[in-house]
């Protein structure tokens, strides 16, 4: 059985919980504190007593001493949305190691560590066209998760944004989208602001491959795109590698700003970055996760 | 702009049109599949082509390589550029420094002129052109040969001189085809008015010939004739004066005996008129000199005529030969000569006091002395009695005529086998009979030689010149005179074993010092009056131009060289070539496109 991770990442994730910006409401009592004030032991606030409230909140020595009926309110435990967008277009079948193949390890890890914090891991193929996996709770749903994750293939025939697009436009439950792609789609952008639009939360890991940060073409060439995009005839000189550079900075600048608008988070990870690295430098450090 | 090589031109189009044509090869491109092709820029900077075919596009690479094509082609055309100026690759200029060249019609003088264009063409030449100059005065000489050095050349410049006398600008001619003859596109520049005998005996051999014609006006008086004459009524003085112009003018005649004036007149001569004068003059006089001062007149060198009754300051010598420049020059050389040639006897020889017969049989003549070479007549101290071959010199007498004279190892090829007559005196003898015969009967002084100079080596040897003046002496009938009148321009030789110096009418003195027992006198260029000073006396030498060629100053167009007819031409065209720099441009631009290529690539 491929676990996709060594037992030592699975030590560097344990106890991480994800740790996004905005709270959801839940469907099922879960591990996540949500804003909703509820009935669990943790106290929130007080508010005035009004009429029908449960008297077991009443705290009565407020009411002692002040002679006013007051309130406890406690934050509810509710779980949280995880969709896990695993990339499995044609793009992402490059690279050494290819794209996916860290793009896949990725996403074990996401829905590792959601599946440790009590959320529900929604795992989704973009670039296919296949039918809603029902969520998945607790760490005993880890082997369906990877066995979901293996038999992903990264040939998908539907773009990204497009993918994207279909996702925000259907009847999910908002939550945390955590989008692990190449990102190389000119319409990225634009669908990254459709779906923060539907109110998801959208963590966004570009994995790019050093072929693609610095590729090394010479010659005359007619260059196939992978997705079925418009060939580009091209001397790759240093000036086209130039253009090309600019480019692809231009590309990547436009979905970070895109995230920004949108509350979301970006990293950059190369292909060749390894699980732990990516956890420190990007999971970690820009507080993805928390322990 | 012209070519040499037009026809390459046509190349232009098929090269062109090939190079055109492989930018609308289209280019094979190698498939790569990448992740996302919107990235890429569609950019195509085509630099090879293996496949057919595409519209043509903008290159700044066909654009270069059509420039260095463009260049190539016009540098097989050879292009040449028409430039005007006297200099070519290889240039010899020869300037005239004749008396002529004196004229004032152009300011200050003719020969002023040519030295300014000497000037103009050595600092407009190219660094690569290499010339070289020549003074054709009476003995042609090399003021500086073949160099491509301007300061150099401009420094000698200051050795050109002119010369109150007639120029020899035919042998200048010669010694610069000797120059560059064999260089083609060699140019020979002959700077002149004209003003001087046709050219004989001249070939350019591959070089051109450019005669730059120099002056403009004809107005010239000059003194033609100054003589005495021995009349029943005494001595008498006569002076001629010619107008060579075209217009009437006026002058005044002084005439001035031993340096005092004597006479003056104005006279107004016409076109082509010769005014002459006669006047008795007192028999003690001995230097005769005249001056002509014409407001108008344009060559003040023939203003100027000397003539000495000095005995034996003057000889008229008559050479009757078929031709021994040896001889003349011999003869000429002694500064009281005055040398007349002729290939037979003329019929009146009273004018003449020696008469020379070079191979010629001698004849009675009228004159004082007889010189023979290898030819006894009737008249002569000798009688021939055949010829004999290869007879070798075994002694001399001690007599003046063969004082200095050295005829040990002389090499006689053939000579006049004769007998001495009776009054005649054997001075040099060889081991098969007389060599040289010396006879004097009444006023008759003759001499004989019994070879011809040219059948033997006597004219290479020292001893000639010496002879020669000996003999003049000799037959002359005076040892040397007191004072000499020369033409200037002239060399003329002194027998002494001292050096000698000369002092020119503006005071400036020259030394010269004596090889072989004789001192050539080559400084005598000007007219006016000389101070020589020999062992420690002093003796005038008076120089004088008299030459119808020279004074007739109107320049001549067209002059004849080597029986050919050569035009003066105003500005003389040279072509430059200049495919050099279009190579080097060429070799930049094909710079430029490697660079863009490998930018590209």
């Amino acid at each position: 059985m491929n676990l996709l991770l060594e037992p030592r990442e699975f030590r560097v994730l344990e106890g991480l919980r994800l740790n996004p910006k905005k709270s959801f409401a839940g469907r099922v009592r879960g591990e996540r504190l949500t804003k909703k004030k509820g009935i669990s032991i943790e106290f929130s606030d007080y508010r005035d007593y009004v009429e029908g409230d449960d008297l077991r909140h009443l705290d009565w020595n407020v009411l002692a001493r002040l002679e006013t009926p007051i309130m406890k309110t406690y934050r509810d435990e509710e779980d949280l949305a995880v969709h896990l967008l695993l990339d499995c277009s044609a793009s992402m079948d490059f690279g050494e190691p290819a794209k996916f193949e860290t793009a896949s390890r990725i996403a074990a890890a996401i829905g590792y560590i959601g599946l440790g914090g009590g959320d529900a891991v929604y795992p989704r193929q973009v670039g296919l066209r296949q039918p809603a996996m029902p969520a998945l709770r607790g760490r005993s749903s880890y082997l369906r998760l990877t066995k979901w994750i293996g038999d992903a293939k990264p040939n998908g025939e539907e773009g990204l944004a497009a993918s994207l697009r279909h996702f925000a436009h259907a009847s999910a439950r908002v939550g945390l989208a955590v989008v692990i792609t190449d990102g190389l789609d000119p319409q990225a952008a634009a669908a990254v602001r459709g779906l923060g639009g539907r109110g998801h939360e959208v963590f966004f890991i570009q994995v790019l491959s050093d072929i693609e940060l610095d590729p090394d073409l010479e010659g005359d060439l007619r260059l196939l795109d992978s997705e079925g995009g418009k060939p580009v005839e091209i001397t790759a000189n240093s000036f086209a590698l130039k253009d090309y550079r600019q480019n692809l900075t231009r590309h990547n600048d436009a979905l970070r700003e895109a995230l920004l608008r949108v509350g979301g988070r970006y990293a950059l990870v190369r292909a060749t970055d390894s699980l732990e690295e990516t956890v420190k430098r990007v999971f970690r450090r820009e507080g993805w996760v928390a322990a | 702009m012209s070519f040499q090589n037009p026809g390459a031109l046509l190349w232009l189009i098929p090269l062109a049109a090939s190079i055109v044509a492989l930018y609308l090869l289209r280019m094979r491109r190698r498939d790569v599949r990448v992740p996302a092709s919107f990235l890429w820029p569609a950019r195509t900077d085509e630099v090879r082509a293996n496949a057919l075919i595409q519209k043509l596009r903008f290159s700044w690479l066909l654009i270069l390589q059509l420039l260095a094509l463009s260049l190539v082609v016009l540098a097989f055309a050879k292009p040449q550029a028409k430039q005007h100026g006297l200099a070519g690759d290889v240039t010899v200029l020869v300037v005239d420094a004749g008396a002529s060249m004196g004229a004032t019609d152009i300011k200050p003088t003719r020969f002023d002129e040519a030295k300014r264009l000497v000037i103009d063409t050595i600092k407009s030449a190219k660094p690569t052109d290499r010339i070289a100059l020549i003074e054709a005065g009476p003995s042609p000489r090399v003021i500086f040969p073949m160099s491509s050095d301007p300061s150099k050349e401009l420094v000698a410049l200051d050795n050109l001189q002119r010369y109150d006398a007639e120029s020899d600008v035919g042998e200048a001619m010669r010694l610069a085809a000797a120059l560059v003859g064999s260089q083609p596109g060699a140019r020979i520049v002959l700077m002149s008015d004209g003003c001087f005998e046709p050219i004989k005996d001249f070939s350019a051999g591959k070089a051109a010939v450019v005669f730059q014609q120099i002056g403009s006006g004809r107005r010239n008086l000059a003194i033609s004739a100054l003589g005495t004459a021995e009349t029943p009524n005494g001595r008498q003085l006569y002076v001629g004066i010619r107008n060579y112009g075209l217009d009437e003018m006026a002058a005044t005649v002084t005439l001035f005996g031993d340096g005092k004036v004597i006479d003056s007149e104005k006279a107004s001569i016409k076109q082509g008129v010769q005014w002459g004068k006669t006047l008795n003059v007192a028999p003690s006089i001995k230097v005769f000199e005249a001056k002509l001062d014409a407001p108008e007149d344009e060559l003040p060198a023939d203003n100027y005529a000397v003539t000495l009754v000095d005995p034996g300051s003057t000889l008229h010598v008559l050479l009757v030969s078929s031709g021994d420049p040896f001889l003349e020059r011999a003869l000429v050389l002694d500064p009281r000569v005055s040398l007349d040639r002729a290939s037979s006897l003329p019929v009146d020889t009273s004018r003449y006091d020696i008469v020379v017969f070079d191979g010629v049989q001698e004849k009675p003549v009228k004159a004082r002395g007889v010189l023979t070479f290898g030819a006894a007549g009737p008249n002569s101290p000798v009688s021939e009695q055949g010829s004999i071959s290869g007879p070798r010199f075994v002694s001399s007498e001690h007599r003046p005529l063969m004082a200095d004279v050295d005829l040990d190892g002389l090499y006689i090829e053939s000579a006049q086998a004769v007998k001495p007559k009776a009054t005649a005196e054997i001075v040099a003898r060889s081991d098969r009979g007389p060599l040289v015969v010396t006879n004097q009967s009444g006023g008759l002084k003759q001499v004989y030689v019994s070879f011809q100079p040219l059948q033997s080596d006597f004219p290479l040897q020292v001893s000639f010149p010496i002879f020669i003046g000996n003999c003049l002496d000799y037959l002359g009938g005076q040892e040397s005179a007191n004072m000499l009148s020369v033409q200037a321009g002239a060399p003329f030789s002194l027998s002494t074993f001292s050096p000698v110096s000369l002092q020119d009418p503006d005071g400036h003195t020259t030394q010269s010092k004596p090889i072989g027992g004789s001192v050539v006198i080559r400084d005598v260029r000007r007219i006016g009056k000389y101070t020589l000073t020999v062992d420690g006396k002093q003796k005038p030498v008076y120089a004088y131009l008299r030459s119808d060629r020279k004074s007739d100053i109107a320049p001549n167009k067209d002059i004849q060289l080597g029986g050919g007819q050569v035009k003066a031409q105003i500005a003389p065209v040279r072509f430059a070539d200049f495919w050099r720099p279009l190579a080097l441009l060429t070799l930049l631009v094909l710079a430029g496109e490697w660079w863009l290529y490998a930018r590209r690539s």
